[in-house]
């Protein structure tokens, strides 16, 4: 497909060439600039188009232009002009620098790209491990602790140490969940699968789901009156929510209800995660959906599964063509994001 | 009751097993493991048990092969045990002949209510609620079958006739989910289609009619991409 596109792009170069040409001797009645223009064409086509073969070609090609309507007898070939095959091997050379310059640099451009996309994925998992650590040492400690020195605890403590292994355990599901939901965006086009499923449904999902976890969590759910369908992936959709929600019930320090609203705005639906809390510093906001949990040397393990939570959330929303942002009001913080009405089929 | 239910526990995974097995043990059932899917196929018709736990990831055999083989001469519950990404797993599961799932992992309350409900709509298997006088009631919510009336908190709720049929499926199924497909089939008909629009709309306006906050429900749940399930009935849970 993109050999045949090429193709086509080296047959409008010389046709253009050849027209150019055509207009330059009418007004210059000279032969002199001909060869260069097709030369110009050459370079052209090499840079525009992959590998060395359409290069080649219009070299060729561009000899026999020449030969056939610039060179006396004028719309016929004739092989045995004089110089005729020193033009020939320096267009054919040119052709040839040209495409191996730009397969090179194209390589290259590759690399770069690549190199890039390991690093972030580096990054990626270098903050994932540290978030995973912290509570699988916390399990390993206590389980070993509850087995080997069992009946040097009492009941109470016994309970608090399977306590904390219950939540620590529940902690780093939640977080499987968060990288799983990741590898369902397309690796390379970063785009969802989107299906049309009505707002509250997906709402209540996750407002069910989060209370599961945390049965105290009291949240304000307000969807819209009449029925409104958005286009989306309602597993990531619902992680977003239920990522935002919690980051609103842990971080907030607030007993107040936190709100979730959804309404429609023009051509898009916006969500709304309200809480009444400490609200966010100038430098959190920076670092907000960077991945990395750790601004300005806090001890990581306080924010733990806060910053990669975040950024996971970003990138749903951007996947879906949407945005996400966060802004402070009077009493606490608020979580914007917008899912675009249009596209999405209907199962 | 003092007879011990028997209960059949198919997963390979050692830990869960062991897990479930403790879990039921101490709730009064009389366990059966196995590991495998072949092991299952010989084992349900020699021992019968009452309920059938299925994890769907087999070493084997695809654990929608064994619901499709018991199904054909045995109405025995099954409740599937599935990993959390696998929505299109649940739904074909479920309308293979399969009464419930359970989504891994799971807490031990949750997964005897499961079993409850799934004994409960078995032991009155075909039947369903159509006895006389029939009426269903949790919290607020109530349906009588007979008047065809649906009140919340006393208040008469006026519903057209295929909200009221909707409602009615699911109160008998109550505890159960319900997938897309076999609802539009039993409310619409079998050539009804599978374009679930017209059943999320109908669903929407329900919400709208019996909850309180359509975004917050108590009666109806949603397990998107899956289906709808009602909340049990009072003092069965």
């Amino acid at each position: 497909m993109e050999f045949w596109k090429d193709g086509l792009k080296t047959l409008s170069i010389l046709a253009a060439a050849t027209l150019l040409n055509y207009a330059v001797m009418r007004l210059t009645d000279s032969p002199y600039n001909v060869a260069i223009i097709y030369l110009l064409g050459i370079m052209l086509t090499a840079r525009f188009t992959k590998g060395y073969f359409w290069g080649i070609a219009a070299a060729v090609s561009s000899i026999g232009c020449i030969n056939f309507f610039f060179t006396y007898p004028f719309m016929a070939l004739n092989f045995f002009l004089q110089g005729y095959p020193i033009a020939f091997i320096v267009m054919l050379s040119v052709a040839l620098l040209t495409s191996t310059m730009m397969t090179n640099i194209r390589k290259h451009q590759d690399l770069v790209i690549e190199t890039e996309k390991e690093k972030t994925r580096a990054n990626l998992l270098r903050a994932v491990s540290h978030d995973l650590r912290t509570p699988l040492t916390s399990i390993i400690g206590s389980s070993a602790t509850l087995l080997e020195n069992r009946n040097m605890l009492d009941e109470e403590e016994q309970n608090e140490m399977l306590g904390q292994i219950h939540e620590d355990a529940n902690w780093l599901l939640h977080m499987v969940e968060n990288l799983l939901s990741v590898t369902r965006i397309h690796d390379d086009q970063v785009k969802v699968t989107k299906v049309s499923e009505p707002v509250e449904e997906v709402v209540s999902e996750a407002v069910a789901r989060l209370k599961k976890r945390y049965p105290q969590a009291q949240i304000d759910v307000t969807v819209p009156v009449e029925f409104l369908m958005v286009p989306m992936d309602a597993t990531l959709i619902e992680q977003v929510i239920i990522n935002l929600l919690e980051n609103a019930v842990k971080y907030s320090g607030s007993k107040k209800p936190v709100g979730l609203s959804v309404e429609k705005n023009g051509s898009a639906a916006v969500f709304h995660v309200r809480d009444y809390g400490v609200g966010l510093s100038s430098t959190q906001m920076e670092t907000l959906f960077d991945g990395l949990s750790n601004p300005q040397g806090n001890s990581v393990d306080k924010t733990k599964g806060m910053g990669i939570g975040l950024s996971i959330c970003q990138t749903i929303i951007h996947a879906h063509g949407g945005g996400l942002k966060a802004v402070n009001h009077s009493e606490g913080v608020e979580f914007i994001f917008t899912l675009p009405l249009e596209g999405g089929t209907t199962v | 009751m003092n007879r011990k239910i028997s209960a059949l526990i198919v997963e390979d995974e050692q830990n869960i097993c062991n897990f479930i097995s403790t879990t039921l043990l101490a709730n009064e059932y009389k366990v059966l493991k196995c590991a495998s899917g072949e092991e299952a196929l010989s084992m349900i018709p020699s021992y019968c048990p009452e309920i059938v736990l299925l994890d769907l990831g087999l070493p084997d055999m695809d654990g929608m092969e064994i619901i499709r083989q018991v199904r054909q001469w045995s109405a025995v519950p099954i409740i599937v045990i599935s990993a959390r990404t696998q929505e299109k797993e649940k739904v074909r599961a479920l309308d293979l002949g399969a009464d419930d799932y359970i989504t891994k992992p799971f807490g031990t309350s949750e997964l005897l209510a499961r079993i409850r409900t799934a004994m409960r709509h078995s032991s009155r298997a075909g039947g369903g609620l159509s006895g006389p006088n029939q009426k269903f009631k949790a919290k607020d919510f109530c349906i009588d079958f007979d008047k065809r009336v649906v009140s919340v908190g006393g208040q008469d709720v006026h519903l057209t006739q295929i909200e009221f049929k909707l409602v009615s499926l699911l109160a008998q199924n109550a505890g159960r989910v319900l997938t897309y497909d076999s609802i539009i089939s039993k409310i619409w008909g079998p050539y009804a289609g599978s374009n679930n629009q017209i059943l999320r709309v109908n669903m929407a306006n329900i919400r709208r009619k019996i909850e309180k906050n359509p975004g917050d429900p108590q009666y109806i749940f949603t397990e998107v991409g899956v289906g709808y399930r009602m909340i049990e009935e009072d003092g069965e849970s």
